[in-house]
């Protein structure tokens, strides 16, 4: 502090204020002020340098805190990433077989500054992982770098033949990799994981965003399924063993995907998809969608591979969706079962006409119309009870609204922005309205379960799981007597299985295409339930364009593709889902309910 | 001491290049050559593609430095306004024009090149203020109406900045901004009613932070409650820290940063890198070097006659000492996450730039330190 004013006296030589007064003499009056502006900043730089010298030796002896306490403390948190990065709970079906699990690999790469001679060490790796390009290798090799993969997820086998080449400087890196033995059968469901082993799609996503949820306190909770908080008893399908439990049957999954690969090849049809679902708990038995991509290997099919048709994709379905303009009508009381409606002449509104496929020329009863899928008859029928009536049945039977499944491939129905009568009567045959194959299943569910909504879901539940009632227990049964009649008696006889009575509805839409609807393109489906005489699964197939063959003498209609696959579906799962099959000569679904349970039927 | 101001005779160039403080010149090449070991590590021993870029960078910026540093202060004093302006339209534009990088729109498109105005910014920021005070008498800084003034200088820019958004700029804008104001003796009680309004204010604050800053909060408080997602970065960077303990791994045997378990080693995270490879005493040695540097823009400091070129040389100061104080406190987890780089070490074009520019006007206060200007206030110069 003493240096300082000398050092202000020496700045003000008679020289230095002689200069001042000549170029701007008014400084001399604050000339004072001025020296005390400049103690004070001297001081204020003093306290500065003490502030940075301070906050300096915080962060150097947090370093040397960090550098010599080393990772001791933080071992644990890198453990528990690394615990966390790599392992994934075992996916099993309701039966507990198991559809993924992690097994471990090793992975090799190279720390090439210990090569010694990258020409032979690559022709000699080349030589038992042939699948490796030997100039690329060799580049790898030369690079003088310490770290470059050369192979992910190694066999035992290829991993021991490595190994015994001795090359210096290749290393192995345990890994974890994911697998699904069985393959491409359940791929929609399972989705697939990247080379993190993160989910990406399907369940495993599910899976990884479900834990995101458990870890993050307090904002959401971790149910996974809205109905449960409802239903009460349904559990979430994580098992205290880590493994994940789906409502999935691998034998049904396997059979559904079966059958829908061999009426594809059939058919020529572009795509398929199936779905069963357990109507009283909401379960997910089996649910494909073709084609479909193996999990295993998901890089080798494109795109359409991956489309998950029955949860993502919105299709006009077509005919099957009368189903819930007959539930809504009876149910409302606007339509009563022994109504009659006119069915003669094409209906014309606007610049529409709405004719019939399938077109018999009369006054038809509702079964009748339910039965020859008459267009005109429904279109009345919704007309009866009237677009608000129409489109709030629709909406309590969820139809107007995302699925919410567990899986992450959902699509939004597309609704119709302006309601008009139109709407309502086009949407009555299935057309208009867009929705995902798997609201159909949930829907018809909820029709023929005694009017319960469910919610579909694709972990197990431990019983059933029913919502709120939308739909009287009379038009249920109502309606599971319309159902068999189309089976017996109108488009669906060849979906019917001797000794498992299948009920059900077909549907053929005509793709929207450019310019209309196109005559050749269509969407076939069949939305049936089984065993007809106490119906528990409902079950929905459907084709993407399919053709006509010989053998369906021209026809490429629902009841000639998507109904005999139903029936060869159907022959193979009742039997492993435990349904006792019935004489054939009971007809009435009413009366053989009542004979099953009272135990006169059997084999 | 030089006579130039005694015998009236104007420096010549040959006079400013002996002024020039040529250790300081190489005290920053030093800190430089760390930010070229390591980006040449990180790329696996390689030049391409950040290390050769940032030598060729760090060339320009030193001529920069040097033909910043020639030209008289006083011709900078008169310029900052001017500067303050275009700077402050740039900001303002890149709101209307810029494009976003990263998320955040920052930058401007030249033609030529892109722009950072807020970079920039950085520099006029400190320019405009040490004008401002160089015109004022010591009674006159603390009165209200002479606050409000410098108070919007600073206040206008942050507000941009953080509309851009970029938390770590503006921090670094008001700290600076504030530092400055310190130094040119604006009474404590001022700095007291910030911190106090500060202090009310963060329950406002809070509400509008972006999602990813509140994460950013969080996890700063609780690095392990999401190691994967959001505490991943601060996890990884002091596992790093920590494993490279004393002398380091060896140069270009880190395994964090060359496993890729590193995010972003090349830029925010890269003193991560040099304490895992180089160990603590490689990162004590950077950090000295970093501590020279700023004890000498304080020794400018006090060597400067001319009140403007001592604002200048603790702005400058301010600018250095937050940068690297922020990024350091932030790899090791003293800190939440702002995108704050290494200065002359973390890969990145503008930053390096300004800071040369920054340290350009430094040693112009520096060589010019013996001119008297007269203290007078100037609504354009």
């Amino acid at each position: 502090m003493a240096r300082k004013p000398k050092a202000h006296a020496a700045s003000h030589t008679p020289l230095v204020l002689g200069h001042d007064i000549i170029s701007k003499p008014q400084t001399i009056r604050v000339d004072g002020v001025r020296a005390a502006g400049l103690e004070a900043s001297r001081r204020r730089i003093n306290f500065t340098t003490i502030v940075v010298a301070g906050l300096f030796f915080i962060v150097g002896v947090r370093l040397i805190e960090l550098a010599v306490r080393g990772s001791g403390d933080d071992s644990r948190i890198a453990a528990a990433s690394i615990n966390q990065a790599i392992h994934r709970p075992d996916i099993v079906d309701r039966n507990g077989e198991v559809m993924a699990t992690d097994i471990v690999t090793a992975s090799l790469f190279v720390d090439a500054r210990y090569v010694i001679d990258p020409q032979e060490a690559a022709h000699e790796l080349v030589g038992v992982l042939p699948d490796l390009n030997e100039a690329d290798v060799e580049k790898k090799f030369a690079s003088g770098r310490p770290f470059i993969w050369l192979k992910r997820d190694l066999t035992p086998r290829q991993q021991y033949a490595v190994h015994n080449l001795g090359i210096p400087g290749l290393e192995f890196q345990r890994e974890q990799k994911r697998v699904y033995p069985n393959g491409a059968a359940a791929s929609m469901i399972l989705g697939m994981v990247d080379i993190d082993n993160k989910g990406t799609a399907g369940m495993e996503r599910y899976i990884d965003r479900t834990g995101d949820l458990l870890n993050k306190p307090g904002d959401l909770t971790a149910t996974p399924v809205s109905m449960e908080g409802e239903s009460g008893n349904a559990s979430s399908g994580i098992r205290d063993s880590g493994a994940v439990m789906l409502s999935i049957d691998v034998r049904v999954q396997y059979v559904l995907r079966d059958e829908l690969e061999k009426g594809v090849e059939e058919f020529h049809a572009k795509a398929a998809g199936g779905m069963v679902m357990d109507m009283y708990t909401g379960e997910v038995l089996g649910m494909v969608s073709l084609p479909d991509f193996d999990p295993n290997n998901p890089n080798l099919s494109d795109d359409n591979a991956h489309f998950n048709r029955m949860t993502l994709g919105v299709y006009e379905m077509g005919s099957v969706m009368k189903t819930f303009t007959f539930a809504a009508a009876l149910d409302s009381g606007a339509v009563k079962i022994n109504n009659s409606f006119d069915a003669t002449h094409a209906l014309k509104v606007s610049r529409f006409t709405i004719s019939d496929f399938h077109a018999e020329r009369r006054w038809l009863t509702v079964p009748e119309i339910y039965m020859y899928s008459s267009n005109i008859g429904s279109a009345r029928m919704a007309l009866a009870m009237g677009r608000q009536e129409h489109q709030l049945y629709l909406r309590k039977m969820g139809l107007l609204s995302r699925p919410r499944s567990e899986l992450p491939e959902e699509g939004d129905p597309l609704v119709p922005a302006n309601w008009t009568d139109l709407s309502t009567m086009t949407i009555a045959f299935g057309h208009g309205l867009s929705v995902a194959p798997i609201q159909v299943v949930q829907a018809t569910c909820a029709v023929l379960n005694g009017g319960f909504r469910i919610q579909p879901t694709f972990l197990r539940r431990s019983g059933p799981a029913l919502g709120e009632r939308i739909l009287s227990a009379q038009t249920s049964n109502e309606m599971r007597e319309l159902m068999r009649l189309v089976v017996t008696n109108g488009t669906g006889k060849k979906a019917d299985v001797p000794g498992y009575p299948v009920m059900g509805k077909t549907g053929t839409a005509e793709k929207a295409g450019k310019g209309g609807y196109a005559k050749k393109k269509l969407l076939t489906s069949f939305l049936s339930a089984f065993p007809a005489n106490d119906p528990r699964y409902v079950l929905l197939v459907m084709f993407d364009e399919p053709n006509p063959t010989p053998t369906t003498y021209g026809y490429a209609t629902a009841g000639w593709n998507a109904a005999p696959v139903t029936s060869k579906v159907v022959q193979r799962i009742a039997p492993l889902l435990g349904v006792r099959p019935v004489d054939q000569m009971m007809e009435n679904p009413l009366i053989e309910a009542k004979l099953v349970t009272n135990g006169g039927a059997g084999d | 001491m030089s006579l130039m101001p005694m015998t009236g005779r104007p420096m010549r160039l040959r006079d400013k290049f002996f002024e020039f403080n040529w250790g300081f010149l190489f005290l920053l090449t030093s800190i430089a050559c760390f930010g070229f070991a390591m980006l040449y590590s990180v790329a696996d021993g390689g030049f391409a593609p950040w290390a050769i870029k940032q030598m060729i960078r760090y060339g320009i910026g030193v001529g920069v430095m040097i033909a910043v540093a020639m030209i008289d202060i006083r011709i900078w004093m008169r310029l900052s306004y001017p500067i303050y302006a275009i700077a402050f339209v740039m900001l303002v534009a890149v709101d209307v024009v810029g494009f976003k990088g990263m998320g955040a729109q920052r930058w401007l498109n030249l033609g030529l090149f892109q722009l950072q105005p807020s970079e920039v910014m950085k520099i006029a920021l400190i320019m405009a203020l040490a004008r401002y005070y160089h015109g004022l008498t010591l009674e006159q800084v603390s009165r209200p109406l002479y606050v409000l003034i410098p108070a919007l200088i600073i206040l206008l820019p942050v507000g941009l900045v953080v509309a851009q958004p970029d938390l770590g700029t503006a921090i670094l804008l008001s700290a600076a901004g504030g530092a400055l104001m310190m130094t040119a003796g604006l009474a404590w009680r001022y700095f007291i009613a910030a911190g106090a309004m500060g202090l009310a204010a963060i329950p406002v604050g809070w509400e509008l932070l972006h999602d990813y800053q509140r994460q950013r909060v969080f996890t700063f408080l609780d690095p392990t409650r999401d190691p994967l997602g959001a505490g991943y970065h601060i996890l990884q960077s002091k596992i790093a820290l920590g494993s490279g303990g004393l002398a380091g791994k060896g140069f270009m045997e880190g395994t964090q940063a060359h496993l890729n378990f590193l995010p972003e080693k090349h830029t925010d995270f890269i003193f991560t890198m040099l304490g895992e490879e180089l160990g603590l005493f490689g990162g004590i040695t950077l950090l000295a070097l970093y501590f020279m540097a700023l004890m000498f823009a304080l020794h400018v400091a006090r060597q400067c006659r001319n009140h403007y070129g001592r604002l200048i040389a603790i702005g400058v100061c301010a600018a250095l000492f937050l940068y690297v104080f922020i990024n350091c406190a932030m790899v090791m987890g003293l800190l939440p996450v702002v995108g704050v780089p290494l200065p002359l070490v973390s890969y990145g074009g503008t930053a390096m730039l300004s800071l040369m520019f920054a340290f350009g006007l430094l040693m112009s206060a520096y060589i010019h330190r013996n001119v008297e200007i007269p203290r007078t206030p100037s609504l354009l110069w």
